[in-house]
């Protein structure tokens, strides 16, 4: 009976494995295929060769008209660095002071987190709307600027929910006794709870960094041209035409997502907090 | 010095920068949008906004892709959240103990974590009617090669997958944790006491979770109600209007295709009004105050 229920177990992990898994390895192999195993019936599972081509644009080549290359890509990786890198500064520095102010001076209370939540779970469509209208007249579209601004209005919310827990878990005696021998709040925030919050604004501003990497409606919709464009919206790019060259897609998209699923796994605790609002510790 | 009335306008100073940009970029767009909402105003021609009362609210009840859109939202959440709910909870039981379980979290939080563009691209490539590995499967089980983004009933599933690959993964990741944070001696305890694993389970486990479960369901409620970057990439809405969510046809409305921003505006701001309500009742069930100490 015990081993029934074991084996039952281990099909089970096996089934859910393969169905969470299986669209992974596709991209993943996908990436490395040699043109002629793009397109194949059955679909080529276990390529036999293996090439890097379809990152340096000599895989495929030309199809059709359109050139498969995935060698203009440089300008959209340029944008989405920059713009996540300050994105990822700026929101860790508004975020942590917020946050400080919050887990040490109760300032806002109940209501001004609150708030911070209803933001966080604004619909970005709901944003991205009237800021179209806002940035064209400030002539802020296909500006890094708009990008920046906009994913701080999601970033910033995030990383302020995860320092306060993080914060709070930081003894206040700590900042008690530096108070008590003539510290002031500027030098006790400086020298007591920054160094030791260290990990905490690491994780934050790395999450911070893969959310502005991956967003893709504000880029949509306030980017036109690759002064500005970040790599979700290149991605978006290759899929007009009558048949999309598989492989360099795949490339691609193994370049802008390989960050994002690094830093999340290493990240997890806090993500998970983030995305609960502390509901789950991790 | 923490209680002073210096401490509580340092703390002011702190959060003006938070302040500023909550007030510049959402406080600020979104009266703007209210106001757009009454006026008859497009990007697309060169007149100014005109006033016309509720007629763009009128309008919404009339437009018939608005309400297939509602349609589709609403098979989704009847049908996605349900699904990944229940699969995260039950994967969540499955791997607990397993040997090789912190590997195996990992592996299958995967999904979650890929942007939901470059997901787009996968499944995209997995739907392929002449050569994608799903047909492929479906043909080992002698079953025909299904338009999976060409008929109707066939991509609305399609959309309805993607989401459940990507999603359970979250709400597995949650349950597990909170498994983890349930005292182990109160379920031996009731082991010790005669009860199967499986009534300890139902009648111990999942009761204690029933407060984490609900947050994570209005979460996963809300964002089915934001979904957009998989629509644009694996059915652009298509075929027809089968599969525009509501933030897709807001954006075709008023950014791709119309340009008219007062009738987008509208929309918005029903959206924003059910995602309101939700976050209330998402913020009664976080019980703030424990978890931050206010």
């Amino acid at each position: 009976m015990k081993w029934l229920t074991k084996t039952v177990k281990i099909v089970l992990i096996a089934i859910v494995a393969f169905f969470f898994l299986f669209p992974v390895y596709w991209l993943v192999t996908t990436a490395f295929k040699k043109s002629e195993d793009w397109f194949t019936w059955p679909p080529s599972f276990f390529p036999q060769h293996w090439t890097l081509g379809n990152f340096s644009g000599l895989e495929g080549g030309f199809f059709g008209s359109v050139t498969t290359s995935i060698s203009t890509i440089t300008p959209y990786l340029i944008n989405s660095i920059i713009i996540a890198l300050l994105v990822a500064l700026i929101s860790t520095i508004i975020a942590a002071l917020a946050a400080y102010a919050i887990s040490r001076f109760k300032v806002g209370g109940m209501r001004f987190v609150s708030w911070i939540i209803s933001i966080r779970m604004l619909p970005p469509i709901a944003a991205a709307l009237p800021l179209y209208v806002i940035f064209s007249h400030l002539h802020l579209i296909d500006t890094w600027w708009a990008l920046i601004l906009s994913h701080l209005i999601f970033t910033t919310p995030f990383s302020t929910w995860i320092l306060i827990t993080f914060f709070n878990e930081i003894p206040q005696e700590l900042d008690e006794a530096a108070f008590v021998d003539g510290a002031n709040i500027g030098q006790t925030f400086w020298h007591i709870t920054l160094p030791l919050s260290a990990p905490g604004l690491a994780s934050v501003s790395t999450l911070a960094f893969i959310q502005s990497w991956g967003e893709f409606l504000m880029a949509l919709v306030l980017t036109t041209s690759e002064n500005a464009q970040t790599l979700p919206i290149y991605l978006g790019r290759f899929i007009t035409g009558w048949r999309i060259a598989w492989g360099p897609l795949a490339a691609a998209g193994l370049i802008t997502m390989l960050p994002v699923v690094v830093f999340s796994l290493l990240m997890q605790r806090y993500l998970l907090r983030g995305l609960t609002f502390g509901a789950v510790k991790g | 010095m923490i209680n002073s009335k210096k401490g509580k306008r340092t703390g002011f100073l702190l959060i003006l920068p938070l302040l500023v940009l909550f007030l510049g970029l959402t406080i600020y767009p979104l009266i703007y949008m209210v106001y757009m909402s009454f006026h008859q105003y497009s990007l697309a021609s060169w007149e100014e906004p005109k006033f016309i009362g509720w007629k763009n609210y009128q309008e919404i009840l009339r437009d018939h892709t608005a309400s297939s859109s509602v349609n589709f939202t609403l098979f989704l959440l009847f049908t996605a959240v349900p699904i990944e709910v229940l699969l995260g909870i039950g994967i969540a039981f499955l791997i607990r103990d397993v040997w090789g379980e912190k590997v195996l979290r990992s592996a299958l939080i995967i999904p979650m974590t890929i942007p939901p563009v470059v997901a787009g691209i996968a499944w995209k490539m997995l739907y392929n009617y002449e050569f994608g590995p799903i047909n492929y499967f479906l043909s080992l089980f002698g079953l025909p090669k299904a338009s999976w983004l060409g008929s109707q009933s066939f991509a609305r599933l399609g959309v309805l997958l993607i989401d459940v690959w990507q999603w359970t993964p979250f709400i597995f990741l949650v349950i597990y944790a909170g498994l983890q944070s349930i005292p182990r001696d109160v379920v031996e305890a009731s082991l010790v006491d005669g009860a199967s694993g499986w009534s300890a389970m139902r009648h111990i486990e999942l009761p204690l979770l029933r407060p984490l479960i609900w947050v994570i369901l209005i979460i996963r409620v809300i964002d089915v109600l934001k979904l957009f970057d998989i629509v644009y990439m694996v059915t652009f809405g298509g075929p027809g209007s089968a599969t525009h969510s509501y933030s897709f046809y807001i954006y075709k409305v008023g950014i791709s295709f119309g340009w008219d921003v007062g009738y987008a505006s509208a929309l918005s701001i029903i959206l924003l009004l059910v995602v309101t309500i939700l976050t209330n009742l998402l913020i009664r069930f976080l019980h703030l105050s424990e978890t931050l100490g206010l």
